[in-house]
């Protein structure tokens, strides 16, 4: 289901570098790795990567630093990877230009999601299925309908559509409460996260089949929101 | 038709047991042959309430639709046809549904009253009008029900209901209050220890007024017009004589009579100190600290005026003393201190005790002033009469020739220079000097010395006695003067090695012992910190907290200063200050010493903690270790052939291990940054359900046990996520193992008091009071946990992490069994999204 593309692996872990290239060369992507910040730099400046996947943790040059080194010259896609404790380097690294992150230790299935995700920002003109069906609901964008698993309408406030098309749009990437309350209310709001946390809340007793343990419109804590499809496949390990 | 009387059972809190005291009452009166019935009593479900209703007659409730629900009230007129001689009326603040004849319970039970029934009825503290703000100053709860407070009054009696708030928390753990259910942020708040304190005290005291109103309305009616003495207070004078307990228990026992407040005082005089009893001093301080009295010191040369200006100055209505133990001469020359006080005492009552030691010693010399007022005057005595008598004796007995009679004058000079200094041998050389020429000298009886030889020796010997006069009553001076120094220097020395009974030795007691001693009005002792002070220690009525502010400033050590106001000091003064100074030098290098011992300890105990951890720990790391590389070989192992299904079970096995290693890891590292106090926190806005949620993210099946209940509209809070979710997710999966798997854990969270309790409440064994400090140690469990995750570490990650962001984790009983744990949050001020979050740059 992948299509491909050249892929930058950036971490300074030998054996990780070994089980992602593994990983992403059976799903058709080409693969360049680099073990420090510096390498990074280089090899994305020769090679023209068409996403940059990165640990923050780097030897010699920091990898919010790689970040910034980037953004000055390209707007490739980059996906950070963090530790547990990393929160400040993650905010830091999110702040500085990434497009999103993964914890370590992550599944296969969660980094391969997001890299999709980071890649269809990039290039957004198979950012696909206007229509979006899940077990549990079927959205249409173009129409602007929300239907449940009865094929029944479910009626959505406009603002519960616009948070509900933002983030389906965005689907499997973090979207910043920032950019949610400047898309949906408009470029004034930036702060009223409190609103967002009601509206989240009442979208999520339209559509979650349990609104308490959320599977679809999921909460990054202080940060955003994400809209998670269900992964039809699920990639196991090989070799 | 007289009208009813309202007798009213008042509880500072639900669950005092007012209904229950009110239907036991209901009973005795059935069982005096009375006519009473329950015309509405709510027993909230408490089975103690229902048991006690029992066989007493109920008069049937009327059923009131109101928009959809039928609600039960009291029915007045079924109970005005019924008619008995006494009805119960539970919650008379109670309002009515709408749709009842009358808005307020209150407006029943007068319509009950006037038709001349008796009621008696039930009352929280917190509904009474008056008190409205006083309760939402302690609860931070408005409350919607109350009652004018003219309606209680009017009531005939008010019985005060009173359980301790030991009590109150008891039966709500053990569940006699309220159902765990019902038990949500605002009921969790209002019961803690300190609300149910303040509200007793405020039922206690709302009482009382009422008493004390009763009392009054009674003076008026009977015009008694003096006015009491609404707070007594006894003072007690401690000389801290052998004997002087008595004494002290005495005033306590007057004290206790009269409920009034007891002091103690004792009068130091300004030089030196009293030189035998500073042990049965402290003995006494002890005693009358132990009957619950305060000590006092107050510094002063006159006993009684100063025990006069004490008592008077904290509005004493009695003064307790000892019979004086001065002898009769003492007490002609200077009068009894007791009557001197006595004469002074005004309206103060004065009670004079007489006890073991007050009998009068002689021997003991009085180091207060340099020579006693006995020596002093025994030799003015002698050196008025005893040259006269010398020379009555001399010539009446012997016929002494001129220069014997003078040798005897000087042996008198200098007696009475030993006895009474200078002065006293001066008049004794004089006067020896004119009687010998009036009676000695040739001729006698006259003023003629008709010798060049005698007058020659009288006025040698006038010379010489004057001399020797003066000099023995110098060096006399000199030896009491030294030993004034040497009683000074021993009171020191005792602070220095065992520590004043009553100040210690710390640099706090030292500065009121300061500032008792010298009558000053404050004292303190300040550190330099950079460009501003610290103050280590203060008494008295100002703070000094800047050098500037005293008047005097005494340079220590370390920077540190002593400061103090309003010394009129001598340069004696000075020189026992600067050793009182030196005494506090000392106390402060012991507390540096003590704080570096505490901090070698508490690395001993780092230390203690690493072995510990790492036993547990290389156990716990293990397992999982074991389980992922036995089921990596097999999948590595050529020799076999392993169908699809054995290879998924392999697989699955592999990743719920690095699952739980991952787990542990983190829990690990967390407990290690919180051992070290290395938690580095990061405030963001964040609801608090999100940060739940996502704690219950990781939770897997488990997460269907859990019952969350926090509303998306509380207000956001100003916090960590990530460390937050970290401990919730802790406290959570310390729940879900503790609890039976029948019971489901509770995430509840509610505003209460300008904070937000977040309440994770479960159904498992609970934890004794005496263990709950012990629970949050690393590497504790209670017991044998029934499924065993990590090392411990749970609890003791959870209460760092809490720690490290400044929230309060408070452990409570769940009412029915069980453990609550309360996490506390102030709310955030205006919220503010950090530009690190700004992602619009590549939308």
């Amino acid at each position: 289901m992948s299509s491909g593309g050249r892929i930058l692996l950036v971490d300074d872990e030998p054996q990780i570098l070994r089980a992602l290239a593994i990983n992403l060369k059976a799903l058709g992507y080409q693969i360049e790795t680099a073990q420090s910040g510096e390498e990074a730099l280089q090899k994305a400046a020769t090679n023209r990567p068409d996403a940059v996947i990165l640990d923050l943790g780097l030897p010699g040059i920091d990898g919010v630093d790689v970040i910034r080194g980037l953004r000055g010259w390209s707007d490739v896609p980059i996906l950070v990877l963090t530790v547990r404790e990393g929160e400040r380097d993650k905010i830091l690294a999110l702040d500085a230009g990434a497009d999103d992150y993964v914890t370590k230790p992550f599944g296969m299935g969660e980094l391969l999601a997001r890299l999709r995700a980071a890649l269809r920002r990039a290039a957004p003109d198979d950012s696909g299925a206007p229509v979006i069906s899940t077990p549990h609901f079927t959205i249409d964008l173009p129409a602007k309908r929300v239907l449940d698993a009865d094929n029944s309408e479910v009626r959505l406030t406009p603002t519960e559509w616009g948070i509900v098309e933002v983030l389906v749009r965005n689907h499997g990437k973090l979207v910043s409460q920032t950019q949610l309350l400047h898309e949906v209310w408009g470029p004034q709001y930036g702060e009223e996260t409190n609103y967002l946390r009601v509206f989240m809340a009442q979208v999520r007793r339209k559509l979650e089949p349990q609104p308490g343990a959320p599977r679809y419109f999921i909460t990054e804590p202080g940060m955003g929101y994400r809209f998670e499809l269900p992964e039809p496949e699920q990639v196991v390990l090989s070799g | 038709m007289s009208s009813g009387k309202l007798r009213v059972f008042l509880g500072a809190a639900p669950g005092v047991g007012k209904t229950y005291a009110m239907l036991e009452e209901g009973h005795r009166l059935r069982d005096l042959g009375r006519d009473v019935v329950i015309a509405y009593v709510e027993p909230h479900a408490r089975t103690d309430t229902i048991g006690m209703i029992g066989d007493l007659e109920a008069v049937p409730r009327r059923q009131i639709e109101y928009r959809g629900s039928t609600f039960e009230e009291m029915d007045l007129d079924a109970v005005l046809r019924r008619a008995p001689q006494v009805a119960l009326v539970d919650e008379l603040a109670h309002t009515n549904i709408p749709g009842s004849p009358k808005v307020k319970r209150w407006q029943d039970v007068e319509a009950l009253l006037d038709a001349g029934i008796d009621v008696m009825s039930t009352l929280n503290i917190q509904h009474l009008e008056s008190l409205n703000d006083v309760v939402f100053e302690i609860t931070d709860i408005t409350q919607g029900e109350t009652i004018p407070d003219e309606v209680v009054r009017r009531a005939s009696e008010i019985e005060l209901v009173d359980l301790t708030q030991e009590g109150i928390r008891e039966r709500m753990a053990s569940g006699k209050i309220y159902s765990a259910e019902r038990i949500d942020a605002a009921l969790g708040n209002y019961f803690r220890p300190g609300n149910l304190g303040a509200l007793r005290e405020l039922a206690l005291s709302w009482t009382a007024d009422r008493v004390d109103e009763a009392v009054a309305n009674y003076r008026n009616l009977h015009g008694i017009e003096s006015q009491w003495e609404t707070k007594e207070r006894v003072v007690v004078a401690m000389a801290g004589a052998v004997g002087g307990d008595d004494i002290v228990r005495r005033a306590a026992r007057l004290a206790m009579r009269s409920r009034a407040d007891l002091l103690g005082v004792f009068v130091r005089p300004t030089e030196g100190l009293t030189d035998d009893t500073s042990d049965a001093l402290a003995t006494q301080i002890q005693l009358l600290q132990s009957l619950g009295g305060k000590y006092h010191e107050v510094v002063g040369d006159d006993v009684a005026q100063s025990l006069i200006a004490f008592a008077k100055g904290e509005n004493a209505t009695q003064l307790v003393l000892g019979a004086t133990r001065r002898s009769r001469l003492q007490e002609l020359m200077g009068g009894s201190p007791v009557a001197r006080v006595v004469r002074q005492a005004g309206d103060i009552d004065i009670h004079v005790i007489s006890y073991e030691g007050a009998r009068p010693k002689r021997s003991r010399p009085q180091s207060r002033q340099l020579l006693s007022p006995a020596r002093r005057i025994s030799s003015w005595v002698f050196a008025i009469l005893g040259p006269p008598l010398i020379t009555w004796a001399l010539l009446s007995w012997f016929d002494a020739p001129l220069h014997n009679v003078l040798l005897v004058y000087l042996l008198a000079a200098v007696g009475a220079g030993v006895l009474g200094g200078a002065l006293p041998a001066a008049i004794t050389a004089i006067s020896g000097f004119f009687l010998a020429n009036w009676f000695v000298t040739p001729p006698v009886r006259s003023w003629t010395i008709n010798s060049a030889d005698n007058l020659f020796s009288l006025i040698a010997f006038l010379f010489v006695s004057l001399v020797v006069g003066l000099l023995v009553g110098l060096s006399s001076r000199r030896a009491a003067e030294s030993r004034r120094a040497r009683a000074q220097a021993e009171a020191l020395a005792s602070t220095a090695v065992g520590g004043h009974p009553v100040f210690g030795t710390d640099e706090r007691g030292l500065v009121r012992r300061i500032r008792e001693t010298f009558g000053l009005e404050a004292a303190s002792v300040l550190r330099r910190d950079g460009d501003s002070w610290v103050t280590l220690a203060w008494d008295g009525d100002i703070v000094l907290d800047r050098p500037d502010k005293g008047s005097e400033v005494m340079d220590l050590t370390g920077g540190a200063v002593l400061v103090i106001l309003d010394g009129q000091l001598t340069t004696d003064d000075r020189a026992v200050l600067r050793a009182f100074a030196a005494q506090i030098v000392q106390a402060l290098e012991r507390e540096e010493l003590e704080r570096e011992a505490g901090s070698a300890e508490a690395m001993a105990e780092t230390d203690r903690l690493r072995t510990a951890l790492l036993g547990a720990v290389s156990h716990d790391l293990r397992t999982p270790l074991a389980t992922i590389k036995a089921s990596v070989t097999s999948l590595l192992e050529t020799g076999v052939e392993w169908t699809p299904d054995q290879t998924s079970a392999f697989l699955r096995a592999i990743l719920e291990e690095t699952e739980r290693l991952d787990r542990l890891v983190g829990r690990l590292l967390d407990a290690s940054r919180v051992q070290v106090g290395a938690v580095h926190v990061f405030f963001r806005p964040v609801g608090l359900d999100e940060v739940v949620g996502a704690a219950l993210g990781g939770l897997g099946a488990a997460r269907e046990r859990v019952i969350v209940d926090i509303p998306e509209s509380l207000p956001e809070i100003q916090t960590d996520p990530a460390l937050l979710e970290r401990a919730v997710a802790n406290l959570i999966d310390n729940a879900l193992i503790w609890s039976p798997s029948t019971e489901s854990v509770r995430v509840s969270a509610g505003e209460i008091a300008r904070r937000i309790d977040l309440r994770i409440t479960d159904r498992g064994p609970g934890i004794p009071l005496d263990s709950r400090d012990a629970v949050f140690q690393p590497f504790q469990r209670l017991g044998d946990s029934p499924r065993s995750e990590g090392v411990g570490l749970g609890l003791a990650v959870s209460q760092g992490l809490l720690e490290a962001m400044g929230n309060e984790l408070i452990i409570e009983d769940t009412p029915g069994g069980g453990t609550t744990m309360v996490i506390g949050f102030k709310l955030a001020g205006p919220v503010h999204i950090p530009d690190t979050l700004t992602t619009d740059s590549h939308v």
